[in-house]
């Protein structure tokens, strides 16, 4: 172990975790404004992978470039989930439903994702996925750098949104009590139709980067889903500045314990941190809810 | 009378369940309705708490892998005979679960139930990680357990028996809950939490111990499983496939209900395991599944216990309405 | 009305019960008696893992088993019955698994059983069809586990996964002093198959390479990047990957590429041997120099191997150095029963789980086939394979006629 090695692992983190991150802010929005928890956000992920690989497979088009087309289309596609399914659900047992529909969800996308591309694994490939640059003494590769900064933007542009637009403001008011922005005129149904698919749009760029560094068929999608799950419970669900830090935290924390004891205990590691933080703070880093404690 | 009524209909029930390993001698068909009678008993357990209470747990395949674990480290370490005598190891794979209840319900119930649901399943994938990478547990090679001798012909028979008194006890606990004060305290946790707090519940304890109740039969579904299964793997009984199931079961035939994860259990599992073995084709099996899974969540999104009860009932004062009308008809002319 | 729903409660347990009593209630199973009527077939029964994890191998393997009975009832079928496979699809469950061999055995009263893919389905499906008295002819149940259950009815014909980098580990330790490497990096996922055999070519290698780097990797990490820096951090000479599949394969020389770390040799115990789907993943440019232990290639000489390639790519497309091995593998299953069965004159079991422990040598697609008494195949030869250029061959054992010269050093990523 040297200290390039580490330099490398937790520059390396801070990279791929933001691309996670950007990932697990869309469920936790999701989580936020609607109290539903979507376990489909993984195979959303594969999807959108899918999508930027059919792009650049059939037509040549780069998968940064294809995102001008994946974006909207999985935007789209979460507006049609919520009308036709998500947004049906109702009564104290909305939550939990939420789980079972996304969960069947995710069974009818992964079953017609193998019947299109077959469970072969394939991966996203560009002219720079795998070209470097030395800093430190330690290579970095292009393709990590231009995810970080395409996840920076996309975040920036969800926090310019909710913070600088009316709509934004509308949907921090759901977030914060949803019968009283109802009550102030805010029309929620509408804001959680348009949230879903603000959440499910984000995995279009997420999915891209993970399948431009990672081969993956349709299977793929529980390693990440459950990865996405324990990333919003650490930042507190429904906290979209929790889910940043978190994510970001996981795979750093990951690469670091990888590199300086050994690749088997770092998700361990992460879980340890996990178990701890809630034991503390059950509502997690930046959760709203306080403890219920009797 | 009716009273009696009902309860030789479960007592029916309980004889027709005790004759089935004489109608149902195939061993594949055994081996189904060992599976079903375990995860049926799974459900009602989980329902117990969960649908009493309202906080929905999605990490009960730790508690059920708890329970394999037991059984396969006891039965090795402890050079249990392979027959038998394992049997007396499912409830203590049962105590083992309920012990791990208890420190993972002290983190896991403080928070607002939607968290709650989340939490269970990170803490689902703690359990499984520590199989995956402890040295005891075996990696992910898992566990080979002693192999028991018996015939083909009537291996299953001492499973079924075992299984379907998981089950009796699973229910007559369920049941005798839902009758008791504590029950009644559960229910008022589910309809509203912060005014049972405020009637006096001691809220916290309720949950905890609704939680290690029901980790209990869940575990001992696992040891039996383990048993009957001669191998176990740690992606495979920490399976967050068990953990959807046994909530679609409850979901399916009535969440909250006695009688709708009992229904749910034996329809889909059952049905389920028969259906993968008859028509077995990955891809559109999975596609087919989730379209049925969502239009029942969508339409009887009370499950069938509710939906048919209300249809009953409807069709009852339907009848009653015309019963009267026609009655009335007659007093007239 | 409330007592009305407590009736219709335990009406409806009651209801529920005896349908599935009903449904469940058939015939009852049947064993192997051994003979088969005059005319009808000889069913052969197979689960398989069509869907979840393992379906990329499982639908090899169906290809594999499928050539086989065209093959055999082509030629007039199995003593004159036509050979029918009876495939389900486990998805990769072990619990399903089970449920399918019992299904397979006294429902549909299949006559024989062929083992599922992978040592972890193998290993209950054994253990099941064994109470029946079934044997259990398999070709990717070749981990410890599976010979250390004491069963007597299993027999691998694909060589056990111990042995497979014996050749590398010769081949590395022979080269001369000044040529060998100085140093090398151990990496393995904790996965039953891939930790024995990186763990043997340790002990094989020895001390006259330096092992520089030695770690365990979780088997159901997603992201490989850190632990693979960390092993291009290390500047080892030779690379001992044990990985079980091409996405990880493909992410260590996705990584080693961006550290700019070419090792002089790296070998992956699989991944580089599952053909077109490896250069699919990876890109043909990079697999240049690749190696890989097995017990067969798509550009074997031997005769039935040929015939058998050539018969693939008519019906699948492709070139022989993309058929995957999972092919031959399943197709030995089939020859050695078949060799079984024409040398037992019929379709007991027990003749045929004494007959394979009988010590005979037989034959298949990979080589020899010899049974010992934990049912490894040991007469076969282990291979080490190469890509160099687009083409995947023999290079070890070096005394092997068909071997050619190793591309060793590895050339630089990408050229």
């Amino acid at each position: 172990m040297n200290s390039s090695a580490l330099i490398h692992a937790v520059i390396d983190g801070v990279l791929t975790g933001s691309v996670y991150a950007l990932m697990a802010t869309g469920l936790t929005l999701i989580f936020g404004v609607m109290d539903i928890i979507n376990v489909a956000q993984g195979i959303f992920v594969i999807l959108g992978a899918y999508l930027s690989y059919a792009l650049s497979v059939h037509w040549g088009i780069d998968p940064f470039v294809g995102l001008v087309i994946t974006i909207p289309t999985l935007f789209l596609v979460g507006i049609v989930v919520e009308r036709a399914f998500i947004g049906r659900l109702k009564g104290p047992e909305k939550t939990a439903m939420s789980i079972l529909v996304t969960y069947a969800i995710s069974l009818v996308i992964e079953g017609s994702l193998n019947m299109i591309f077959s469970v072969n694994y394939v991966q996203i490939s560009a002219s720079y996925v795998n070209k470097t640059f030395r800093i430190f003494g330690v290579y970095f590769a292009y393709i990590y750098v231009y995810g970080f900064i395409m996840a920076a933007i996309l975040l920036v542009a969800l926090y310019v949104m909710l913070y600088r637009t009316r709509f934004g403001a509308s949907i921090r008011a759901s977030l914060a009590d949803q019968t009283a922005a109802a009550l102030v005129g805010i029309d929620v149904k509408r804001v959680s139709t348009i949230c879903f698919g603000i959440g499910i749009a984000v995995t279009a760029a997420g999915g891209m980067v993970f399948g431009a560094t990672n081969a993956f068929n349709a299977s793929t999608s529980y390693d990440l889903i459950s990865r996405l799950l324990v990333i919003i419970v650490l930042g507190g669900m429904g906290s979209l500045g929790g889910a940043l830090l978190a994510g970001i935290l996981m795979v750093t924390l990951e690469d670091i314990v990888g590199v300086v004891w050994s690749p088997v205990w770092s998700i361990i590691a992460f879980y340890i941190v996990l178990v701890i933080v809630l034991s503390i703070r059950p509502q997690g880093l930046f959760g709203k809810q306080s403890a219920r404690v009797a | 009378m009716l009273k009696k009524k009902v309860n030789l209909l479960w007592l029916v029930a309980l004889a027709i369940a005790l004759f089935v390993p004489n109608i149902i001698t195939n061993p594949a068909y055994r081996q189904i309705a060992v599976i079903t009678l375990i995860f049926t008993a799974c459900a009602t357990s989980w329902n117990m708490f969960s649908g009493y209470s309202g906080y929905v747990a999605l990490g009960s395949a730790a508690f059920y892998g708890t329970g394999a674990y037991t059984m396969a480290l006891l039965s090795l370490h402890l050079h249990v005979h392979a027959g038998g005598d394992m049997f007396w190891l499912v409830p203590v794979g049962g105590l083992a679960a309920m012990l791990m209840a208890i420190p993972i319900g002290l983190i896991a119930l403080r928070v607002r139930r939607h968290t709650f649901v989340v939490i269970t399943i990170a803490i689902f994938f703690v359990f499984q990680l520590a199989a995956i990478n402890f040295g005891f547990t075996g990696g992910t090679g898992g566990l080979t357990l002693p192999y028991i001798p018996w015939m083909i012909q009537s291996y299953h028979v001492p499973f079924y028996y075992v299984a379907l008194t998981m089950l009796v006890f699973a229910i007559a606990l369920s049941a005798s809950v839902r009758r008791s004060r504590f029950g009644l305290q559960l229910l008022a946790i589910r309809d509203d939490e912060d005014r049972a707090l405020g009637l006096g519940v001691k809220v916290f304890p309720v949950k905890l111990t609704g939680f290690a109740m029901s980790a209990f039969t869940i575990g001992m579904g696992g040891a039996l499983y383990a048993m009957m299964q001669g191998q176990i793997y740690p992606q495979f009984v920490f399976d967050p496939i068990f953990d959807i199931s046994i909530a679609l079961m409850a979901f399916f035939g009535g969440f909250g209900t006695l009688l709708g994860p009992i229904l749910g259990g034996l329809v889909l599992e059952s049905s389920q395991q028969y259906l993968t073995v008859t028509y077995s084709n990955g891809s559109l099996y999975l596609i087919l599944f989730g379209v049925l899974f969502l239009l029942v969540v969508l339409f009887m999104p009370q499950g069938i216990v509710v939906f048919i009860r209300d249809w009953w009932a409807k069709r009852q004062d339907r009848l009653a309405a015309a019963n009267e009308a026609v009655g009335a008809q007659g007093g007239n002319s | 009305m409330k007592r009305k729903g407590k009736l219709f409660r335990a009406c409806g347990v009651t209801s529920v019960a005896a349908a599935t009593v009903m449904m469940m209630a058939t015939a009852s199973g049947a064993s192997s008696s051994g003979s088969i009527a005059k005319g009808a077939p000889v069913k052969i029964g197979i689960s398989l893992s069509l869907s979840g994890d393992f379906s990329a191998d499982g639908l090899a393997y169906q290809q594999g088993y499928k050539l086989w009975a065209a093959d055999v009832n082509a030629s007039g079928g199995l003593l004159g019955h036509k050979v029918v496979l009876d495939i389900t699809s486990d998805a990769s469950s072990p619990t399903q698994v089970v449920t399918n061999y019992q299904k397979l055995i006294s429902v549909d009263h299949d006559n024989l059983t062929f083992g599922p893919f992978s040592t972890l389905l193998t290993l209950p499906a054994a253990q099941t069809v064994n109470r029946y008295g079934y044997a259990m002819i398999e070709g990717a149940g070749g981990g410890p586990s599976v010979f250390q259950a004491g069963l007597k009815n299993v027999f691998d014909v694909t060589l056990p996964v111990a042995y497979d980098l014996k050749p590398f580990a010769t081949w590395l330790t022979s080269l001369p002093a000044s040529t060998r490497p100085k140093t090398i990096s151990y990496v393995t996922s904790n996965d039953p198959f891939t930790q024995p055999v990186v763990q043997e070519a340790q002990k094989l290698i020895g001390k006259s390479v330096k092992t520089v780097y030695n770690k365990v990797f979780p088997a159901e990490a997603t992201d490989y990047t850190s632990i693979a820096d960390a092993v291009a951090a290390a500047k080892a000479q030779v690379v001992v990957l044990g990985s079980v599949d091409v996405p990880t394969v493909s992410a260590f020389m996705q990584a080693f590429e961006q550290a700019h770390y070419t090792p002089k040799a790296f070998i992956a115990t699989a991944g580089p041997d599952q053909g077109a789907s490896f250069i699919k993943a990876v890109g043909a440019g990079n697999a240049d120099g690749m190696m890989v232990p097995n017990s067969w290639y798509g550009g074997s000489k031997n005769a039935a191997s040929r015939k058998m390639v050539a018969e693939y790519v008519k019906k699948y497309g492709g070139t022989a150095a993309g058929v995957n091995a999972d092919i031959a593998e399943a197709y030995s299953v089939g020859q050695v029963m078949a060799q079984a069965v024409t040398a037992t004159k019929g379709f007991s079991n027990t003749a045929i789980i004494k007959y394979l422990h009988s010590g005979a040598t037989l034959s298949s697609v990979q080589g020899s086939v010899k049974f010992d008494a934990l049912g490894e195949n040991t007469a076969q030869t282990a291979y080490t394979f190469q890509w160099q250029g687009a083409k995947f061959v023999e290079v070890n054992p070096v005394s092997d006629p068909g071997a050619v010269k190793v591309l060793f050093p590895k050339p630089a990523w990408g050229k």
